[in-house]
């Protein structure tokens, strides 16, 4: 699996695609959402199966760094014939926006039951090295910047101070009302995940974002992982 | 070839100081070295300052290879196109190491000068000699007498030591501790540490079984892996505090991810300090007063105090600023406040924790051994802050020191923390001088003592924060 790294490398690529990543951070014992890559309409419906239904279709592009904003991102598809309707579909609107993307297929994965929101990333600093972060997501880590980090390797009592640093922590614990998130679980993915980095330094940066944390359990719905320039 | 740690103990503790290009008419280096228990040389080719080297009773040389036997520490004050030279024959002589003082190096902008330090340091690390500096004070050693700042003390002992990127801050820590009753056993300026890195530096401390605690003023990092390792296990052997100054911006870095984005570099630094369980402050005060906090406080983690403050708004103020900084003001016990009843002035006063208690210790009586005698035998009572009125020293230090006998007394009864609070933010004119020599006079008898009750509460804060910590991470 770890040859996911050299082809990228022999492809002069630093982007990995959401499919490799996620290959790779699920063979390191992750939670991930795992992804297929299928390129025409037919893979993509034989994928969707695989994974079932409903499901999320994303563009895969070495090209396209932020998939929304190009159209490559569809969710809730129920069926087959929704499945190949949105990929028609996408690959115009994609073509259209980005017409000098190269476009390797889609990524179908099971969409998964909505979570707490948070974000869990890694990026090397230039002094310290390998840091990983942590945080809520949508407008808590955009705006708020209400994010934790702590510098690889993390012991387990690192993770969990990061995770109870945070000042949206209520919202982890159940305010108003909601059942409260899995906190060792995150506190368990947020080790994995350095551990990682640790393993591989060509990891430049790494952002799971969103991870849907559970009441029980959390999974990481997308991934995105940088190599260091070769 | 890596740097020789002998050696760099060597020069940390000289035997023989030799001070290189020296100049009237204030002879600073030489004079700094004056209460020097060792040997000290000079060298200086210039006649006509040879009249004004001899005055002092230091015998001169041509050079460091004339001088006889071993030299432990060279001080380099030459103007920076000779420093070359001097670094050739200190690694010819197998000096310890050389403190560089000469400046105009890779802190200006100037080609020759980073140059020149690129030069002088390649041949200072060929040969395995430290270098410290260049662009530094050097070397203050207590014990040995070896300063960079008059103000420096000599003497025994020492209950921390420092580690300064600037040199004047390096001077400035080191006095600032003194004024607060905390001996200082070394000071390392370390300029612009072209050989030996912050790191080098800090692992020395850790292992330096005379260097009880650490403090530091740091600007960038040269070596961040290597000071992040040292530092997040050294904390559990010895408490490190860190100003650091300068705090760079993010560079212009590509960034496509959220999470470097969001990394700037100070975000990074105060989880770094929370990560290796050091003790982080902003300003020279902060740094100094904890130093104090920490020096002077018998170990504790524990949160419960009493408050004695002089009036009802003084006590409300000094509550805040306390529990602000994490700590607890519980009530007392029933039998506690049965006794205090018995004698306390409540006209004017309260006793529920925080007291407000001038009216009753502020009368000559033994008031105040009472209270303290009820607050020993308190088991809620984790330690003691107390505000000391200005005007209780306005006639002398007789009744200072009677309550200060008294504290001593709860402290050793107890081992638990006791700070003094002396503040002056409401004072002018002369009731504000003898505030300050109040507070001198609570330092010399061994107590922290703080010129507001903020600085009070965030000092034995910190240290309280960073021994929780410690617990909780070597458990």
């Amino acid at each position: 699996m770890s040859d996911v790294i050299a082809t990228a490398r022999k492809q002069r690529r630093t982007l990995l695609s959401e499919v490799e990543a996620k290959d790779l951070l699920a063979e390191a014992g992750i939670p991930v959402a795992r992804a297929i890559l299928a390129k025409g309409p037919k893979k993509a419906v034989e994928a969707a199966e695989a994974v079932g239904y409903p499901v999320v279709m994303k563009i895969v592009s070495p090209d396209i760094a932020h998939k929304s904003d190009v159209g490559g991102v569809t969710l809730g598809l129920k069926d087959a014939k929704a499945v190949r309707k949105a990929y028609k579909e996408m690959i115009e609107r994609v073509s259209d926006a980005a017409p000098n993307a190269k476009i390797a297929g889609v990524a179908i994965q099971n969409m998964a039951a909505q979570g707490i929101e948070v974000i869990v990333g890694a990026t090397t600093d230039p002094q310290f090295g390998p840091v990983m972060m942590f945080g809520l997501g949508g407008v808590f880590v955009e705006v708020l910047k209400d994010v934790a980090f702590r510098i690889v390797p993390l012991e387990p009592r690192d993770a969990a101070q990061m995770v109870r640093e945070i000042r949206g922590l209520p919202i982890l614990q159940g305010a108003r009302g909601s059942q409260p998130a899995d906190l060792p679980a995150l506190e368990v993915l947020i080790v994995k995940v350095s551990q990682f980095v640790a393993a591989h330094p060509e990891v430049a940066e790494l952002d799971l974002n969103p991870v849907f944390a559970y009441p029980n359990g959390a999974l990481a719905v997308d991934a995105r992982i940088v190599l260091a320039s070769a | 070839m890596p740097i020789d740690r002998a050696r760099l103990h060597r020069a940390l503790n000289p035997r023989t100081v030799v001070v290189v290009g020296d100049k009237g008419p204030d002879f600073r280096w030489l004079d700094n070295c004056s209460e020097f228990s060792g040997n000290l040389y000079s060298v200086q080719l210039d006649e006509k300052e040879l009249p004004g080297i001899e005055a002092k009773g230091v015998k001169n040389f041509r050079g460091l290879m004339e001088i006889p036997g071993e030299v432990d520490l060279v001080i380099c004050a030459v103007p920076r196109n000779v420093t070359p030279f001097i670094v050739a024959d200190a690694v010819k002589k197998q000096v310890g190491g050389i403190a560089m003082y000469t400046s105009g190096f890779v802190e200006t902008t100037d080609p020759t000068g980073i140059e020149l330090q690129g030069k002088i340091a390649a041949m200072a690390n060929e040969a395995g000699m430290p270098l410290i500096g260049p662009n530094c004070l050097g070397v203050y050693n207590r014990q040995l007498g070896v300063k960079f700042a008059e103000a420096q003390e000599k003497g025994e002992g020492g209950a921390i030591s420092i580690i300064s990127q600037s040199g004047a801050n390096g001077s400035g820590l080191t006095l600032g501790a003194q004024r607060l009753g905390v001996p200082v056993r070394r000071a390392i300026s370390i300029g612009n540490a072209a050989v030996l890195s912050e790191a080098d530096y800090l692992e020395y401390l850790l292992d330096d079984p005379e260097t009880p605690a650490i403090a530091m003023y740091i600007e960038g990092i040269r070596s961040g892996r290597r000071f992040f390792e040292l530092l997040r296990e050294g904390t559990k052997r010895k408490p490190v505090i860190i100003w650091r100054g300068g705090r760079t911006r993010a560079g212009a870095r590509a960034v496509q991810s959220h999470t470097a984005s969001l990394a700037s570099d100070d975000a990074i630094w105060m989880s770094l300090m929370r990560q290796c369980g050091a003790i982080s402050t902003e300003s020279l005060e902060d740094t100094v007063e904890t130093m104090a906090a920490l020096v002077l406080t018998p170990r504790s983690s524990r949160k419960n105090l009493a408050l004695i403050a002089s009036t009802g708004g003084q006590s409300v103020a000094i509550t805040d600023q306390f529990e602000r900084a994490g700590f607890e003001i519980p009530e007392l016990s029933q039998a506690s406040y049965d006794r205090l009843s018995e004698f306390f002035v409540t006209i004017g006063g309260s006793y529920r924790n925080p007291f407000d208690a001038s009216s009753t210790i502020g009368r000559e009586s033994d008031n105040l051994a009472k209270i303290l005698e009820i607050l020993a035998a308190e088991p809620v009572i984790d330690g003691v802050a107390i505000e000391l009125q200005v005007r209780d020293s306005e006639k002398g230090t007789a009744r200072l020191d009677g309550m200060l006998s008294l504290l001593a007394e709860y402290r050793s009864k107890t081992g638990n923390p006791v700070i003094g609070l002396v503040p002056t933010g409401g004072t002018m004119g002369e009731q504000e001088a003898v505030g300050a020599r109040a507070r001198i006079h609570v330092a010399k008898a061994g107590f922290p003592a703080y010129s507001s009750f903020r600085a009070g509460a965030q000092a034995l804060g910190r240290v309280r924060a960073y021994y929780e910590e410690l617990g909780a991470r070597t458990r």
